[in-house]
């Protein structure tokens, strides 16, 4: 009876572990988007991973909205046309080949042309064992990305998130889950039958903080995802402990932690194991996000009457409001470049996401739904990944900051909420 | 016991999902490219199997038919606590306080039902009760969780006029266990709500 119990439990295992993140775009606009051909990858001694290449990396320039990438079908080998090309309106061609060299290692070959000029952007060899061809292709796709825009990508990069499944049998599981930034190799890191929010990405990628329930109240948590080391505890007092939040030299984080009722912000230092105190207010602050240099922290705070968004100078403790548009604004995270920030605005009845200009205050809803929620900038500030609601379930939303190209995230079966997105995989 | 070993399978299940032994991959990949090449940019893209922590209760159901206890065979008898909250509930008292939108605020009729808690409290001295704050889906999850909290914290601050605080403990859990889903005003109303916990 045990033996058919661990099997059902096994297979249930499977099951969950074989649940990718489905991405669907929802909407696409061609506008301003850079016009790329992406040739099939020439194969060379049966390395069929070829294909495979080619369609992340068209996928992944897709995604961020500044690309219109089209697949091509013939394989070029030496000479391209550019005048067929020219002639289709194509700016950039990518195309490359692979070749194996033993069982698990290719070689992968890649080049940029610019159809115009016929100059050679970029060419590349890596050898790349199996297992890293998606790594790979979005590494590859970061590059081609910064060779014909002069910018950043966000491809080489993970999310973080939290799952939500509620069946007969085990009732409400969550999952603190992690993924390739296009919603492939998703995996579970924490598994729960209490609720999990906030999780954080610290700066090395090394290390995830979330908030768990497993013990009947909020706590903080800092996880290893990838290490055999125990997980460590933040401290609390007699309330809520939660909204952790790294300082981009991942040596702290900022949290809120109710004492006697007030919940507070709190930074806590994780060598000394010292907590120190950031905002005295009786009323509720919480939500702090460090600024890019470290030298601000913006939360949510209800101190005005209401919801509102405020911003710590931490070199002279002064403490400012961010948001005067609206009656409730909350949820604020800085963008990279540290002039703007992404955050939960109400319209009427509405909860969406905006985008605030720190310096002009200038607020610019980008979404027309009624229940958005946590969003969280990708590295190059070129797009905000959200949680929102899609026919009733919770899904993930990506908003590209060029065009505004929507595409979505879903799980089979299960809601999905809480995204968070990790800084480049150094 | 049993829970350590869906562990350990579960974690070799899924590093085997990778297709390659995760352990060797490191030290293969960094043989392959030679640090003189100007392609070695990537860093061994090698991640150590994942550690998965599994904290899932499903287990628990196990755990259960593991020490043999059955709860239709035997029969449980009562606590003290749980015959005197019955009395209370039979007396048709309510265990569960709403709210107003954004609100904290406990009018008249909610203060009332505090008072025949409080009178409950103080006729079974052994008794603590627990304050289970809660808030509806709308805006954001962590604001909700302190939200959540100061709507116990108002039902604690008048049971503090009897000075029964002592006895009381606070726990939010913002919009994370709604009662009702339909994402409208209905369901709402309903997850507004403290719950009165007594053990």
């Amino acid at each position: 009876m045990k033996i058919l119990k661990t099997l059902v439990l096994l297979l249930t295992l499977v099951s969950t572990a074989a649940y990718a993140l489905l991405e669907v775009t929802i909407i696409k606009s061609e506008e301003n988007a850079f016009p790329i051909v992406i040739a099939p990858f020439e194969v060379i001694d049966d390395a069929e991973q070829g294909a495979e290449i080619a369609d992340i990396i068209r996928d992944n320039l897709n995604r961020s909205g500044q690309f219109n990438a089209l697949s091509s079908k013939g394989v070029i080998t030496n000479k391209i046309d550019f005048s067929y090309w020219k002639a289709r309106k194509k700016d950039a061609i990518v195309f490359g080949k692979i070749e194996k060299v033993s069982s698990k290692v290719f070689n992968v070959y890649i080049y940029v042309y610019d159809i115009y000029t016929k100059k050679r952007l970029y060419g590349k060899k890596i050898a790349v064992h199996n297992s890293g061809i998606r790594r790979i292709s979005h590494y590859l796709s970061d590059k081609i990305y910064n060779v014909l825009l002069g910018q950043k990508g966000s491809f080489d990069t993970r999310l973080t998130y939290v799952t939500m499944t509620n069946d007969e049998n085990m009732g409400r599981v969550y999952q603190l889950e992690i993924a390739d930034a296009d919603g492939h190799n998703a995996q579970t890191v924490v598994k729960s039958s209490y609720p999990i929010l906030s999780p954080a990405w610290s700066p090395d990628q090394k290390k995830i903080a979330y908030v768990s329930f497993k013990n009947g109240r909020s706590e903080v948590f800092i996880k290893y995802p990838f290490m055999r080391v125990k997980s460590i505890k933040l401290p609390r007092f007699d309330g809520i402990a939660s909204a952790p939040s790294w300082h981009p030299n991942g040596q702290g984080l900022v949290l809120t932690i109710s004492r006697e009722g007030n919940k507070d912000l709190y930074f806590y230092q994780l060598e000394s194991k010292k907590l120190i105190r950031l905002t005295k207010d009786s009323a509720i602050d919480t939500e702090a996000n460090f600024s890019p240099d470290g030298k601000s922290i913006a939360f949510t705070s209800n101190r005005s009457g209401q919801v509102q968004i405020y911003i710590k100078d931490l070199t002279n403790g002064k403490i400012k409001r961010a948001t005067f548009e609206g009656t409730y604004n909350a949820k604020p995270v800085f963008s990279p470049d540290g002039k703007a920030l992404a955050l939960v605005h109400r319209v009427g009845k509405d909860y969406r996401v905006a985008l605030l200009d720190i310096k002009t205050r200038d607020l610019t809803v980008l979404t027309q739904n009624k229940l958005d929620e946590s969003p969280y900038f990708s590295p190059n500030g070129g797009m905000i990944i959200f949680a929102t609601n899609r026919d009733n379930k919770g899904v993930l939303s990506v908003i590209s900051l060029h065009n505004n190209q929507i595409v979505e995230l879903a799980q089979k079966g299960a809601e999905v909420r809480e995204p968070n997105w990790s800084n480049y995989s150094k | 016991m049993t829970k350590k070993i869906i562990l350990l399978t579960s974690v070799i299940f899924l590093s085997s999902c990778a297709g390659t032994s995760i352990q060797d991959l490191g030290d293969k990949f960094l043989d392959l490219i030679n640090p003189s090449d100007p392609a070695v940019e990537v860093e061994d893209l090698s991640d150590s199997v994942l550690m998965l922590d599994d904290e899932s209760g499903s287990f628990s159901g196990e755990d259960l038919a593991e020490s043999g206890v059955d709860s239709s065979e035997q029969s449980r008898t009562q606590t003290a606590t749980e015959v005197a909250v019955e009395t209370l509930e039979d007396a048709g008292v309510s265990f569960v306080l709403y709210f107003s939108y954004d609100d904290t605020e406990i009018d008249e009729e909610a203060t009332q039902v505090i008072i025949d808690h409080a009178n409950f409290m103080r006729n079974n001295p052994g008794i603590s009760l627990k304050l289970e704050g809660h808030a509806d889906e709308r805006g954001t999850r962590e604001y909700n969780l302190a939200l959540g909290e100061n709507r116990a914290l108002s039902v604690k601050e008048v049971l503090g006029l009897y000075g029964l605080e002592n006895r009381v403990e606070v726990v939010s859990f913002g919009e994370e266990q709604p009662i009702a889903f339909t994402h409208d005003e209905d369901s709402w109303q309903k997850n507004r709500r403290v719950e009165f916990i007594y053990q």
